[in-house]
């Protein structure tokens, strides 16, 4: 009797694996959607984010100097709290994108052969180091200001760049690769 | 067309606009603000009557885009002081008074709509916040209202 409530237990619990698997997101982490995102997850922190104009802007010591000599002492208040609202902004949206860019990797380092295991390690190592460093940064700023460590800020948006044009490289044969599916459909569709 | 020549004609529609209109406006700030206003707020088109009779609508519009993205870099990238500076100039442009001016930008966060599409919202938000910060320090220069005396 035993045995057999054991037996059943185990038919109930791989019930529900199969059952969890046929209802899992059936979207491929090697699928176009997954490059598309990764995509924009490269453009955002390419273009939007990691411009030198824009950290500079963002973590401008000038501006506080500016603030602290010719403004009354209620506008030091507003203006800290201002740029600490936008630096936190600013490092929970990197990390966010650096976490996109991992997730993507993570699923194609399963799906392509072509990718290089050295290459996609490094990657690895440098998602995790930033997203770290991001979240430390973080709480600096949070707790000590936007000017707190200014060296952190420039090498975490360095690193962010760096392993954006690793990964940009390492997909590079994916977007080809896509491309010139396109354009075959473009040419069927063309001929029809 | 090509997207050669078409980038091409962008170009020039581009150059073309700098040249006869924005030549004229010499802060970011009224760039902005004038390019913004090409915009139909309804289709996020923009439209400019002389610029499309010389070159076509859309290429029109794609300059005016690439103008105003311009515009708006140009200003995100001014210092603090610069920004305030700017505001105090387009204050005096207006001939508005400064105290009705700080009010109502505080009050309608104007330049909220005045921000090119798809730009990053972090970008936006540190503008916003700029303006925000500036509007406090022109509202703190302003001369203190004389109180009435009671009768």
């Amino acid at each position: 009797m035993i045995s057999l409530i054991f037996f059943l237990c185990i038919g109930a619990l791989l019930f529900f694996c199969l059952f969890f698997l046929a209802r899992r997101n059936p979207q491929a982490e090697g699928s176009s959607t997954a490059l598309v995102e990764a995509r924009q997850a490269l453009n955002t922190l390419q273009i939007g984010l990691l411009p030198v104009e824009l950290v500079q802007r963002v973590f401008a010591k000038e501006d506080w100097d500016y603030v602290r000599s010719e403004t009354p002492k209620s506008i030091h208040e507003l203006f800290m709290d201002e740029r600490k609202g936008i630096a936190v902004l600013w490092l929970r949206q990197v990390a966010e994108q650096i976490g996109n860019l991992r997730r993507f990797h993570r699923g194609a380092a399963r799906h392509y052969a072509k990718l290089n295991p050295r290459v996609e390690l490094q990657l690895a190592v440098s998602f995790a180091a930033l997203t770290g460093a991001c979240r430390a940064l973080q709480v600096l700023v949070y707790l000590g200001g936007p000017y707190v460590a200014p060296h952190l800020v420039g090498a975490v948006a360095n690193a962010a760049a760096r392993a954006c044009r690793m990964s940009e490289e390492s997909i590079a044969f994916l977007n080809a690769a896509r491309m010139g599916v396109l354009a075959v459909q473009r040419s069927h569709l063309a001929a029809r | 067309m090509t997207p050669a020549t078409r980038r091409m004609d962008v170009e020039q529609a581009a150059r073309d606009l700098r040249n006869r209109t924005l030549s004229d406006i010499p802060r970011s700030l009224d760039r902005l603000i004038y390019l913004a206003s090409m915009r139909d707020y309804n289709t996020g088109l923009y439209y400019h009557d002389g610029l499309a009779s010389r070159f076509t609508q859309e290429i029109a519009c794609e300059a005016l885009a690439n103008c105003h993205r311009e515009a708006f870099a140009q200003l995100l990238g001014c210092s603090l002081r610069d920004l305030v500076g700017q505001i105090e100039g387009y204050i005096e442009s207006t001939h508005t008074s400064p105290r009705d001016f700080v009010a109502a930008w505080k009050k309608l966060e104007p330049y909220r709509v005045a921000v090119p599409v798809e730009t990053d919202p972090v970008t936006a938000q540190l503008l916003f916040s700029s303006f925000k910060i500036a509007l406090a320090i022109l509202e703190a220069r302003l001369p203190s209202v004389p109180t009435r005396p009671n009768a």
